[in-house]
């Protein structure tokens, strides 16, 4: 059956951290998990979400797995990475968020030095989304974990300059992250690595839909852009990619819900999970690198889809 | 090449005699070239017309229907790889296969998820589709006996799984003019299982053993026989493998017109693992992934649910968008003095905007108006979120009677038509809300009416 | 090139040499080869040697070659008698200066006294560095300023400081003036100095001045990611710097042969000097993107001088206005109760009129108002307004001036209590009750425009000033000049033809729902949803090269009546994702150009009637071809090509190249009698041109019928001229 395809692209390697843990993603030169055609030199990574401050909105069956460390984030993250094995943490400054904490940037610093001088696997530190609360906080949070090349985001069209520019002086890598459109995709890139950061160092993110809130839309737009730089071989489609999907997920209201309150839905902490590890496993089969997520059962879930998709089996 | 509507117009009789029921050639040839008109529905079509076009129309996967009446599945009939192409059309299916071996709670507690695994969601009924029966025993009498059960316990078209084709026969008799799936046809009983498909008028598939070449020799064989409506299974059983094959099929279908493989495609997560969990993210696999009939072992709630909505999702149409219902939705029971809120119907605008009200714990009403579909923005562009249409929802949908302060909450990205709706929205004060739903929470905590 | 600066700077250069020679000797004596040598915290060694040299130095020893290397750029002293020094020279002998100059600093660090003392803060850590080397990049700093010397007194030093802090320039301070520092004035004023606040003693000493190149040199390794290497890579630290870091040197008070040579160092990075004193100029360009020297500045003048000359841009963070100001006002309306003013809307004369000047002719910022201010105006009365903006820009070109000039509706009515309609000389503008309690007066006009239009154009709008006219009998000859304007505009569009242009433009805005679909836009063709014409996206590309419009080579001519180039079909293809293969402009039966969804109209052909119909987007009638609007929209849409049926902008409608490959506007035998009227005038004079006053009256509408039979009937009646023409379907 003569129906192989050979693609003329390949995705950009990126390293995450540095030294024997860094973590590297990308180089695939397939469509994503198509391992009959092309190679996958690495597999896509799991982060742990870990926050400066205590989550109040989560439902039961999150809360379940970190609640002896929920209002700490050094102990947060070093369970995610000694007990839950995460590849990376992903420290989410939700806490500067304009309309909950509004915490600035040097109120979160030594949160981010804490929990970047703890850890051994790479950082991810992510800012609210508010492009201009952004540009205040991400510059001080590069600087707090300045040495560790960690992965900064999100970076937007409205303060790419200024976010992407201290992941640039402080050596970091950054995470452009763009409306669930492809061409702002593209765009943003073009605008980052004309600031001046290497593509090596940039990791898009599309914007993520949780199953049932959008995953179509992400998941079309990620395979459009898996599409691009694998049959037409566009340079500013060939990064890896993140999704944020624990915080995504858990605020659907079918994963909120508890059994008691809808007892026709079933169980929540399987039906959680579940929502979750479809998340992350559809988002892979679109072309993610690294997925956020909450669950360590639907973190396992996922490991247990990668290996069983790139394992050498026949 | 797809044919175009002009092709087609070429072909038919040029009369705009409306017999169609379009009221023009060109408008009829339009809905065919687009899938949504059968070539049959012109009576007036000349002979060698209907055979040039059918040949040139037909579509490169095959629509295989299982089952009668109402509950009548249809799978395949797509027409791409990827769904922003166009869109995949018709659903895949699940099954909870019961077995001849299962004690009769099991079978019963199988039979009972079938019949109530259904949620709706998004105006749409979301559901299993089929059941599978499955002969372990190889002892006919309980394979027709279990037949029979699961016919008289449900409506849902069901999967025949026996290898002997006698005892398929003694099956599909007990099952009755239901045109369940047969499964399945192999290199060794597929005349047996061709014929006894023709006679029952029911769907077969064909079990491969991994090997796509040898598949096509078979499939080709089968539809020598007379057989028209298939399903593929290519015999793999580990998601790698079996991901591998899918990927094949779908492109041998659409990209070489491989007919013999232009099929919907039956695939076994149920087989691939025993751990339920697992089972359920392989069959997320399919679901994405080129699966028609997705094999389960059973439809536990908490686990089907995820499953119904990421069909939904890949299934919807990228360029014709879910919508939810228009009208009023209370959240978080809202008083008279409540803020009231207006957003599109586009679902996505809905789920987002309401779950960021919850979020905020202030009660209000979300008065949600037809766009069509559209997103704010889109709609608002498109004419369909405009103040003359704006003004006869408002005063039309009951929310007056409900509240007794007269302020509406609009999209911050509609700020532009704010005065004209004011002026034309008599008795009421227009507020310009925040451009981005995760500045509601904020932004109704200080709201006061 | 003068002989006096040349020689000024080579002399200066040996000099600083010497120093540093004498400097090293004298360290090398006392502590030996391997004492360690480094600037405080910073991975970047001696920073200028690394960048230039690529030489590490750790060590009193590694200090030599880098002494040999400036000694071998040092030039001769040029004899009295030379006639023209080489510009080279000049500059190898800054290169040298800045060596010497980081040997003299890092010897003070080995023996003493301690560069950091008192008000001075000596060397710059890397931290420091990257905190404000973010700022550069993002812009929210535009750039820094190194002075050297001091100004004539302590209060025109404040001055200085303060004009370039409000523009957050961060100032770098090194070098004296008969004794003084500018520092020094600062200090005595009690200004308080450092980082935090943008002004940065760096030393005394005209050596110190090296500190501020060796910031430049390390933000060009970290921001622009290059490691030195060799004259490659020392090369691209300079030019780097010449590209993204928008420096200059502000020379106060006698220049002697030192400051020359450190001058000299600093256009090597692109940085121009600016003067108070009578120094010879260069002004030709080449190193630097302007004048390399600009001299005999007033100091008031200065920093709009250095602005102007190294081509900052200032953003403008806050409109200083007294009302609020956002896109949550837009719509707001003011009816004439709540009205304090209005202008225009044919109860008094206004205008609005945007037009490019030369950047010498613009004051820049300047607003004026000519007439009564807003507190001479009666409540509830119509007053005069002209509004006349003036812009400059090395970009600017006079085919953008509409474009700006249109911007003008969006930004006036994003200031809460004023509303703004119409355009031109038929625009319409009122000042609410609210916003004249708060204070808005005339002039807020002109902040605001001056405010969005540099902001939200930096990349053609350089330089403004605004004249707003609220005397009728002043505002005459400009309203004269402007309505010529008017009309001068029009032909010009009127003009454009397909032929006259070898660049189309691409649109892609929306991909994000129709993922193949390319708008190709000429000046014949505007884009389907009527939004962008050729000049927009002309304009588009400019102020946003990244963006969504993409100029399109047409490149060789497939096929001139159908309208097809191979540059076209290039980027169709690309744009498209491979989907689209090819497009004929002009044809809606052989590969039509796509359809998104944002189309004002459909065209559709009627196959039998052997015509087309247009029906537009408000029109939710039945047509004759059997579809209304919205299915027609549904068989249209979503980026494919589909024969017989053509998403389009009303203007095409007239276009000469409508559809001209079928026969153009007369193929045209049906539209809906609303888009008849709207498009009346138009379309008389396209059936004129056409040699066919009677066409438009051929044209069916829905009150003849809506039906193909009905249309061929009337068709009959009349003798339309598509009866005539080649069958459609071929």
């Amino acid at each position: 059956m003569e129906v192989k395809e050979t693609y003329n692209g390949k995705i950009r390697e990126a390293t995450i951290g540095l030294g024997d843990t860094a973590v590297t993603v990308g180089g695939e030169t397939s469509l994503p998990l198509y391992m009959f055609e092309g190679a996958a030199p690495n597999k896509p990574v799991i982060a742990l979400e870990v926050y400066d401050t205590k989550p109040e909105d989560w439902p039961e069956a999150a809360i379940a797995p970190y609640a002896d460390v929920l209002d700490d984030p050094v102990k947060w993250a070093l369970k995610c990475q000694d007990e839950y094995k995460a590849d990376m943490i992903c420290l989410n400054l939700a806490s500067t968020n304009p309309s909950t904490g509004d915490r600035n940037g040097a109120d979160i610093a030594p949160i981010v030095k804490a929990v970047a001088d703890a850890i051994k696997i790479p950082l991810i530190v992510y800012g609210t989304a508010n492009a201009d609360k952004d540009a205040e906080v991400m510059p001080k949070a590069a600087e707090a974990c300045q040495g560790k090349r960690a992965l900064i985001g999100p970076v937007e069209e409205e303060n790419y300059k200024t976010v992407a520019a201290a992941a640039l002086g402080f050596d970091h890598l950054a995470a452009p992250h763009s409306p669930i459109d492809v061409n702002i995709a593209k765009q943003l890139n073009i605008l980052i690595t004309q600031l001046g950061l290497a593509p090596e160092r940039v990791i898009i993110d599309p914007t993520t839909g949780a199953l049932g809130y959008g995953l179509e839309y992400c998941y079309s737009v990620m395979e459009r852009l898996r599409l691009a730089a694998m049959t037409q071989n566009d340079s500013m489609t060939q990064m890896p990619m993140i999704n944020q999907i624990g915080r995504e997920v858990w605020k659907a209201k079918e994963v909120k819900t508890s059994e008691a309150d809808e007892p026709a839905w079933g169980d929540a902490e399987t039906r959680g999970v579940l929502w979750e590890a479809l998340t992350a496993t559809a988002l892979i089969m679109a072309g993610s690198n690294i997925l956020v997520m909450r669950h360590p059962k639907a973190v396992e879930l996922t490991r247990q889809f990668v290996a069983a998709l790139t394992g050498a089996t026949n | 090449m797809a044919l175009t509507g002009i092709d087609i117009f070429k072909q038919l009789p040029k009369t705009n005699c409306g017999d169609c029921g379009v009221p023009t050639c060109l408008a009829f040839a339009m809905k065919i070239a687009a899938g949504q008109a059968e070539l049959a529905g012109c009576p007036h079509l000349s002979e060698d017309a209907a055979s040039a076009l059918s040949e040139a129309s037909a579509p490169p996967i095959r629509a295989v229907t299982i089952g009668v009446g109402d509950d009548a599945v249809k799978v395949g009939g797509e027409l791409v790889l990827y769904r922003h192409e166009k869109t995949f059309f018709n659903p895949c299916v699940f099954a909870a296969v019961i077995d001849d071996g299962m004690d009769a709670a099991t079978v019963d507690g199988l039979l009972k998820q079938t019949n109530e695994s259904r949620f709706v969601r998004v105006e749409q009924d979301l559901k299993a589709g089929l059941v599978g029966v499955k002969s372990l025993s190889g002892d006919t009498a309980k394979f027709v006996a279990l037949i029979e059960k699961v016919k008289a316990a449900t409506t849902q078209p069901m999967v025949l799984m026996c290898g002997d084709p006698a005892e398929m026969e003694a099956g599909l008799k007990a099952a009755g003019e239901t045109a369940p799936l047969i499964y399945a046809a192999t290199a060794a009983n597929y005349e047996a299982m061709a014929a006894l498909a023709l006679a029952h008028k029911a769907p077969l598939a064909v079990c491969g053993t991994g090997d796509l070449d040898a598949l096509v020799d078979l499939v080709k064989k089968i539809m020598a026989a007379g057989v028209k409506d298939i399903v593929l299974d290519p015999g793999t059983r580990n998601p790698k493998d079996t991901l591998e094959r899918l990927v094949y099929i779908r492109r041998a279908a659409l990209n070489k017109k491989v007919k013999e493989l232009g099929f919907p495609i039956i695939v076994f997560p149920n087989e691939e693992t025993d751990d339920k969990m697992m089972e359920a993210v392989y069959a997320g696999l399919y679901v994405g992934k080129y699966g028609s009939v997705i094999m389960l072992s059973d439809l536990d709630a908490a686990r089907a649910l995820p499953l119904y909505v990421l069909r939904q999702n890949i299934y919807t149409d990228p360029q014709r968008p879910m919508q939810v219902k228009p009208g009023i939705y209370p959240i978080g029971n809202p008083t008279a003095d409540s803020p009231v809120l207006i957003t599109s119907n586009f679902s996505l605008t809905y789920f987002i905007v309401s779950g960021e009200v919850e979020a905020s714990r202030v009660p209000a009403w979300l008065c949600v108006m037809d766009t069509e579909g559209l997103s704010v923005m889109t709609s608002w562009a498109a004419g369909k979120f405009v103040p003359e249409k704006i003004v006869p929802f408002i005063k039309g949908v009951g929310i007056e009677e409900q509240v007794k302060h007269r302020k509406l909450v609009i999209p911050g990205y509609l700020a532009t038509m704010s005065g004209e709706l004011e002026d034309e929205l008599e008795g009421w004060n227009v507020e310009v809300g925040p451009r981005e739903a995760a500045d509601i929470p904020p932004f109704l905590k200080t709201w006061a009416s | 090139m003068s002989k006096l600066i040349a020689s000024s700077a080579i002399r200066g250069a040996h000099s600083l040499y010497n120093k540093a020679e004498a400097a090293y000797n004298a360290a090398l004596a006392a502590k030996g080869a391997d004492q360690p040598v480094s600037f405080p915290d910073t991975a970047y060694y001696l920073p200028v040697a690394y960048a230039l040299l690529a030489i590490k130095v750790k060590t009193l020893g590694d200090i030599q070659p880098v002494l040999a290397k400036a000694k071998s750029m040092l030039p001769d002293i040029p004899a009295e008698d030379a006639w023209l020094p080489y510009l080279g020279n000049t500059l190898d002998s800054g290169i040298a200066a800045l060596l010497s100059e980081e040997i003299i600093e890092a010897m003070k660090y080995v023996m003493g006294p301690n560069p950091v003392e008192g008000i001075w803060l000596g060397a710059t850590d890397d931290v420091i560095v990257r905190t404000q080397g973010i700022k550069l990049v993002d812009g929210s700093m535009p750039g820094f300023a190194a002075v050297v010397g001091a100004a004539p007194t302590t209060e025109e030093a404040v001055k200085l400081a303060t004009e370039l802090r409000e523009r957050n320039i961060l100032l770098f301070m090194a070098g004296e003036t008969d004794g003084k520092t500018m520092a020094d004035q600062l200090n005595e004023a009690g200004v308080e100095m450092g980082w935090d606040v943008y002004l940065v003693p760096f030393g005394r000493d005209i050596s110190a001045a090296v500190y501020a190149l060796g910031v430049a040199a390390r933000a060009a390794m970290t921001f622009g990611g290059i490691t030195p290497g060799g004259m490659k890579e020392a090369r691209e630290i300079l030019m780097y710097n010449k590209n993204r870091v928008f420096a200059f040197v502000i020379a106060l008070g006698d220049v002697d042969d030192e400051k020359y040579a450190t001058a000299a160092g600093a256009i090597n990075f692109g940085f121009p000097v600016i003067a108070n004193t009578d120094i010879p100029q260069i002004l030709p360009t080449g190193i630097t993107t302007y004048e390399h020297v600009v001299s005999n500045v007033p100091l008031d003048k200065i920093v709009d001088t250095a602005v102007e000359v190294r081509g900052i841009k200032i953003k403008i963070t806050k409109i200083p206005i007294p009302v609020s100001f956002g896109s949550a006002f837009e719509g707001e309306r003011i009816r004439k109760e709540a009205m304090f003013v209005e202008f225009g809307g044919q109860k008094s004369p206004a205008f609005e009129y945007l037009r490019m000047r030369d950047m010498d002719d613009i004051d820049n910022g300047k607003i004026e108002v000519i007439g009564p201010e807003i507190d001479q105006m009666e409540e509830g009365k119509a007053y005069p307004l002209g509004i006349l903006i003036e812009v400059a820009g090395r970009k600017m070109q006079s085919d953008f001036e509409p474009v700006l000039e249109r911007q003008l509706h969006h930004l006036v009515n994003g200031a809460e209590g004023i509303w703004h309609m119409g355009q031109r000389d038929m625009n319409w503008m009122r000042i609410s009750k609210s916003a004249h309690e708060k204070g808005f007066k005339i002039e807020h006009f002109g902040e605001i425009l001056k405010a969005k239009l540099m902001d939200d154009f930096p990349a053609i709008v350089d330089k403004i000033q605004i004249k707003l006219y609220t005397d009728a009998d002043k505002m005459k000859e400009v309203l004269e000049e402007a309505r010529a304007a008017f009309i001068a505009r029009d032909e010009r569009v009127a003009g454009l033809i397909d032929e006259s242009v070898d660049t189309f433009y691409s649109c892609t805005l929306c991909q994000s729902f129709a993922p193949n679909h390319v708008c190709v836009i000429s000046p014949e063709r505007l884009g389907l949803c009527g939004a962008y014409n050729w000049l927009d996206a002309k304009a588009a590309h400019e102020i946003n090269p990244t963006g969504a419009n993409q100029p399109i080579i047409k490149g060789e001519t497939i096929d001139e009546r159908r309208g097809q180039w191979v540059g076209v079909n290039e980027l169709v293809r690309a744009k498209s994702n491979n989907s689209v293969q090819q497009v004929n402009a002009y044809s809606i039966m052989e590969d039509p150009e796509t359809s998104c969804g944002c189309f004002e109209c459909v065209v559709a052909i009627l196959p039998i009637a052997n015509g087309v119909m247009v029906v537009n987007r408000e029109h939710t009638g039945e047509t004759p071809v059997g579809m209304k609007f919205s299915s027609l929209a549904g068989s249209v849409g979503g980026g494919a090509q589909t024969p017989g049926f053509l998403g389009v902008g009303r203007q095409y409608i007239t276009s000469g190249k409508f559809i001209a490959a079928e026969g153009g506007f007369k193929r045209i035998v049906w539209m809906p009698k609303e888009l008849k009227e709207a498009l009346a005038g138009q379309l008389k004079k396209r059936s004129e041109a056409l040699g066919l006053p009677d066409f438009v009256d051929m044209i069916a509408d829905e009150t003849i019928g809506t039906t193909e039979e009905e249309v061929m009937e009337y068709m009959a009646k009349v003798g339309h001229p598509a009866l005539e023409m080649d069958s459609l379907l071929g």
